[in-house]
This record gives structure tokens, C-alpha cells and sequence, in this order.
């Protein structure tokens, strides 16, 4: 049985200047409907690439060098636009900055009603009512009235909730999010983390949320990758990977998060710096700022092996040599 | 208009008195960005300004600095009070960090350009004594000497932001202002920039005014906080007491709605509903009220002054029910039944 969403060795390339490198590397991962699942990394690591790539809108300069995003079993083909737009009206996207996803020209309800009336060709009444049904769904209070707004007349909160509205009027089976609440006040990204939850399992959508903020893949997230350097390099449920991390990354990212109950005075960054996707270190390209690093990591790179033994449905991955000497955060 | 003066101490560094700031949004409109703020910071203790956007808290940080006059108030630099045109030494004694280090840095200066060409300036070394300055400096802040000779786009963003505190203490200052100082870095880098700030704090006994909306990035650097809503300062106290007592709904709810990374949250966590409503629209009363899930209607009406809360030393908070405690309180409705 094939899941929803099939990641299979994407492998994504960039070119900067005169040269290409890959940005994204050999990157799989499975998605069942309703489910959310989050890809944390920090600038540069490869995590919106890789939301673009499913997404069939990599920007210019950047192309699929090798592997598939499969739908429902069915393989895109990157060439035809039939089957671009096809892959568009199954999966939305929701960006960072609302603003300047909406046109600032046009009302929002007209803006929401775009895709009823031009992609489902549905007639201007009902379009206008889906709108209106939409923007209700997603809590923009008296959507009747407010759909006459236009954006600059909404707070930021408000902006992301239409995206999120013109996101779902495709009707979509899968839902983008590339850090949606991370240009919002931390009162409204809990009250937009909370729409998005209620979305997932209202609508059965699979979340793929993207973020360089654990504390908010730990709130949304059912199953948590992290990449670093464009690579994978831990797979697993939330609730197991983030008490008990397998990977020597994640447990410098968890360790240098500040939370609201550390001790004071206990900072932990991860030292180093990260590292320049044209010059990769050799082997693992953790090994120059990890403290487990051996002869082994600075040779070759580490696949992405099982780590448990429970056998369980939700496997944990990693890519590490040394996954059984990882400390707790 | 209240006369509540936070308690202040012969070592002031810097005092803010009842400040106001005003926009104007048309010929005959004006907003408040700021209304009736008063803040003490004495030599060497770290402040932290949290609030949501749109709440002022830059506003007071240009005021700090004198890149923005106040309409009304005062402000006062080591017990002198400043006018509207301040001296060089007024300039350099209250320094700004700025939040994205990728724009504050002139990228066609190298940094050893950009750091001489400030000590000449200020006549503070020249020649040779200029340039060792710079490598004192540079190894202050963490970075290594051949630096001098680099261009900014040499360097990472965690590596700009030293660069940019390097700066501002160049000029010697006795107070830093930073706006915002690790909200543009990477995660993994953020902390190195906290132990930096907590660091100078330590060692060379400078004031710091942090502005900042993450706030367990506050309560690692900052010995009080000052929590502002709409213009106005709703609660100040010592960091980890407020943080683990909040006096006002708001501060409670902020807290709240911080994501735990490495815990699960805390149970009845308080949601708000609604954002912060436009400073040209401020409700009546207290400007929380219509957010807030303990207002009665004496806060729809009576606007609570920012008062000393009983028993609770150095504690001000500008809500009816400062008295009550606000963690426990089954009064407040909590996520699950918000929904």
C-alpha cells in the first residue's frame, strides 16, 4: 500500500553564481492523509526547497536533479503543465509572509473566490458563496462582510487566515506550510497553529510544516524530520525523537533552544558555524561541529538507517554512526 | 493620569519619566504611540521590553537612544537629563543594536575601516592606538583578529551581530540598547549571542535595555522585565518572579503561548482571542479588556493605573486584579474550552 505523499531520493539542485550545487540530497519520506508531519532545519538547510519540489514550484535556477514526488502512486512529470497544475490543485501552499501573498489590489473575498470561479469553474454566485463558506472556516469573524476587505485592512493574524483560506479552496488533499506563524506574534501563531490543527483533522489534510522552531512542530507535528545541510539526518515520531534524539544535530538544536524552564545562566549553543553549501565537509557534513565525530564521519556519509528495535509503525530514523551513543538533551 | 514613579536609586544609569510619543496619520490626526512610560535601568542591570508588535517597544527604544523625541517626559543619562539635541557624549553613553545584522553593516567598509573611522570620530584613539582598539574590541566580542581587514559579507550572521556589538561598544557606552538582537539569527547561533550579552553584562558592568518578543531569551539575559501592551507598560518586576507569578492577564498569556520545546506545555494554558487592536481605535478602560477573560465591567470603564501589587516588592502591574494570582486560576478559561 503506497502512502499519500511519497518522497523518494529527491535530490534538489541550486545554482549559485557560476556554480550548482545540490541543496537538497536524497530525501524520502512517506505522508498518509491526516496526518501532520514537520521538517525543522535551520537558513539554508534545504527544507523549503524541499516543500517546493513536492509542491512543483521550485524558483528559478533551482531543478530536481534526481528521484520523485509521487501522489497517490502517480509520479509528476516535471515537463508537462497539465500535470503541474493537476499536482497544484491537490496541494496548497501557505507562506511566511501573508502580505505578500494576497494582492494587495483586490478583496480578499474576490482573491478566496479566484480558484472556484477559474480552476473548478464554478458560476460567480457560488463562487462568492465558497468564499464566504472558506473564510468562515478558517475564523475570520462575519466573513460575509469582511470579505469586501482588502488585505492591508486585516492584522497579520487575519492576512494568514485568508492564505490559509485561498490555500484550501482547491480543495486540497495536502497542505504546504513553510514557517506560517513565524512573522506572527506568539498569540497569534498559537491561535494559527490551532487552525491549521483543526483544519488537519476537519478536512482529513496531510500538514507538512515546515520550521526552524521545534517548539512548534512539537505543538502541531505527529512525526518530525530534521535536515541539516540538505540532508535528512533524523526521522521520527515527535513524542519518541524529541525526549530521546539519535542524532548528535538534534540534540545541539534541542539543547540550544532556549525554553521558558531552563536553568539561568545554562546557555548551549552548538558551536561552529553552518557550513557553506559549495563547500561541504567531507563525509558527514555535521562532523567539523559534532562531538561524537570520528575517522568514520569524516570519510564517508552516514546513510539514513533504522536506529530502533521496537518494530513499531512509526520507525526512527537516523543518520549517524554513533545514533547509540547520542546523550539526552 | 497616575504619578506612579518605578522606585529609583542614586545609580541611575538611565531613567525614562512619563514619556509619550505621537505619530501624526493626517493633518489633523495624530496616534499615541507611547503613553505616560517610566522606566529605571541602574548601572549594570539588564532590562527586558516584551511585547507583541505594534506595542511600542521600539518606539522606546529610538526614545532611549535619541533617535526619536518624545512628545512629553523626560529622559535622563547618568542623573543628567538630556535635551532635544543631545551632546556627543550624551550620543555615545546610549548605544543601539539593531536587529538584522545583514542591513546595519555598511557591506563596501571593512570592519577595521568602520570601527577606526568611529573611534577618530569620537576622538577616542587614532594611529596605531586605533587599531589596537579594534583587535581589543574584536576579541570582546568573540572574533578573531585577521577579521579587521574583511568585509561584512564575509561573515555569518551570528558573526555580523558581534560586529554590530563590537560597534556600539567602541564609543564606550555605559548603556546598550538591543532591539530585537538574535529574532534574525539561526537557531543553533542564537544562544552564542545571549551568552555574549549576559557575558558584557558580567564583565564590563554596562547597562542593557533588551528588546525582545522571545521571552526565555528575557529571562536568560535580563534582571527585570517590562511588560508593554498598546503603548503602555503593564507590568514590571523582577524577571523570574513575574515570569513565575504574572500580576496581569496579558503577561500570563504571553507566557502561555510560548511553544515548550524540550517539555510539554502547561496545563489550563490561557489562549487569547483576537489581536491587539489598532492603536488609533485604544478601547475604553483598560485597553486589555476586551481580550482579556477576567475583565469585569469596572475595566471596561476604569482604567487601572500601573500600581504596586501587595506583598510582591518592586512589583507594578496595571490591572484591577494585581492582588489575585493568576497561575492556578480556574477563572480563566483555558485552551480546551476556548475551543
Amino acid at each position: 500500500m503506497s502512502a499519500l505523499l511519497e518522497v523518494r531520493h529527491l535530490s534538489v539542485s541550486v545554482r549559485r553564481g557560476g556554480e550548482r550545487f545540490h541543496a537538497v540530497e536524497d530525501v524520502s519520506f512517506d505522508i498518509e492523509a491526516g496526518s501532520a508531519f514537520g521538517i525543522v532545519g535551520e537558513s539554508g538547510s534545504g527544507k523549503s526547497l524541499t516543500l517546493r519540489a513536492i509542491m512543483a514550484l521550485l524558483p528559478a535556477g533551482a531543478r530536481v536533479e534526481s528521484g520523485s514526488v509521487l501522489l497517490d502512486g502517480v509520479t509528476l512529470d516535471p515537463k508537462s503543465r497539465s500535470a503541474r497544475a493537476q499536482r497544484r490543485a491537490r496541494v496548497a501552499m501557505v507562506f511566511q509572509d501573508p502580505l505578500s501573498a494576497l494582492n494587495p489590489v483586490r478583496r480578499i473575498g474576490d482573491q478566496v473566490a479566484e480558484v472556484p470561479r477559474r480552476v473548478l469553474g464554478r458560476s460567480r454566485a457560488a463562487s462568492r458563496q465558497r468564499s464566504i463558506e472558506l473564510l468562515g472556516l478558517v475564523g475570520i469573524p462575519e466573513p460575509a462582510r469582511r470579505a469586501d476587505a482588502y488585505p492591508h485592512e486585516l492584522s497579520g493574524g487575519m492576512r494568514q487566515r485568508v492564505a490559509i483560506a485561498m490555500a484550501l479552496a482547491s480543495e486540497p488533499t495536502i497542505l504546504l506550510c513553510d514557517e506560517p506563524t513565524t512573522a506572527l506574534d506568539v498569540t497569534v501563531q498559537a491561535q494559527v497553529l490551532d487552525l491549521i490543527d483543526k483544519l488537519r483533522v476537519e478536512l482529513d489534510l496531510a500538514v507538512v510544516f515546515v520550521s526552524h522552531d521545534l517548539g512548534v512542530v512539537r505543538e502541531l507535528c505527529g512525526t518530525v524530520a530534521v535536515m541539516y545541510a540538505g540532508r535528512l539526518v533524523e526521522v521520527g515520531s515527535t513524542a519518541a525523537l524529541l525526549p530521546a534524539p539519535r542524532h548528535p544535530y538534534t540534540l545541539g538544536l534541542l539543547r540550544a533552544v532556549v525554553d521558558l524552564d531552563d536553568p539561568i545562566g545554562v546557555l548551549r549553543p552548538i558551536g561552529g558555524t553552518l557550513p557553506d553549501p559549495l563547500h561541504l565537509p567531507s563525509g558527514c557534513a555535521f562532523h567539523p561541529r559534532c562531538p561524537l565525530a570520528s575517522e568514520e564521519c569524516r570519510a564517508s556519509v552516514p546513510p539514513l538507517t533504522r536506529v530502533d528495535t521496537t518494530g513499531g509503525a512509526s520507525p526512527r530514523l537516523s543518520a549517524c554512526f554513533h545514533a547509540d551513543q547520542v546523550e539526552a538533551p | 493620569m497616575s504619578e506612579t514613579v518605578i522606585p529609583s536609586s542614586a545609580t541611575s544609569a538611565l531613567e525614562v519619566r512619563s514619556i509619550s510619543v505621537t505619530f501624526p496619520i493626517s493633518p489633523r490626526r495624530r496616534f499615541t504611540a507611547v503613553e505616560d512610560v517610566s522606566l529605571d535601568l541602574t548601572t549594570g542591570e539588564s532590562l527586558g521590553l516584551v511585547g507583541e508588535s505594534g506595542c511600542g517597544k521600539t518606539t522606546v527604544a529610538r526614545c532611549m537612544v535619541g533617535l526619536q523625541r518624545p512628545q512629553s517626559g523626560s529622559i535622563t543619562v547618568d542623573g543628567v537629563e538630556v535635551g532635544s539635541r543631545r551632546s556627543p557624549a550624551e550620543r555615545r553613553a546610549v548605544q543601539l543594536i539593531f536587529q538584522d545584522p545583514y542591513s546595519s553593516l555598511n557591506p563596501r567598509m571593512t570592519i577595521g575601516a568602520m570601527l577606526v573611522q568611529l573611534l577618530e570620530a569620537h576622538d577616542l584613539a587614532h594611529g596605531a592606538a586605533a587599531e589596537q582598539r579594534c583587535r581589543e574590541l574584536l576579541e570582546l566580542v568573540g572574533l578573531p583578529g585577521d577579521s579587521l581587514t574583511r568585509h561584512p559579507g564575509a561573515f555569518s550572521g551570528g558573526q555580523r551581530q558581534r560586529i554590530a556589538i563590537a560597534r556600539a561598544l567602541a564609543v564606550e557606552p555605559h548603556v546598550i540598547v538591543a532591539d530585537e538582537p538574535v529574532s534574525a539569527l539561526d537557531v543553533s547561533i542564537q544562544a552564542t549571542i545571549l551568552e555574549l550579552f549576559a557575558d558584557l553584562r558580567d564583565r564590563l558592568g554596562i547597562s542593557l535595555v533588551m528588546i525582545s518578543h522571545n521571552l526565555a531569551a528575557v529571562r536568560q539575559v535580563c534582571d527585570r522585565v517590562a511588560v508593554m501592551y498598546l503603548g503602555k507598560i503593564v507590568e514590571v518586576g523582577e524577571t523570574q518572579q513575574v515570569f513565575d507569578d504574572p500580576r496581569h492577564p496579558y503577561t500570563r498569556a504571553l507566557l502561555n503561548a510560548v511553544p515548550h520545546v524540550r517539555r510539554d506545555p502547561p496545563p489550563h494554558r490561557l489562549r487569547l482571542e483576537g489581536e491587539p487592536p489598532s492603536p488609533l481605535s485604544r478601547p475604553s478602560g483598560c485597553s486589555f479588556h476586551p481580550r482579556c477573560p477576567r475583565a469585569e465591567e469596572r475595566c471596561v470603564v476604569a482604567e487601572p493605573a500601573l500600581m504596586p501589587v501587595t506583598g510582591l516588592p518592586a512589583r507594578l502591574s496595571a490591572c484591577h486584579f494585581r492582588d489575585e494570582t493568576f497561575l492556578a486560576a480556574p477563572m480563566l478559561r483555558t485552551s480546551k474550552e476556548n475551543q
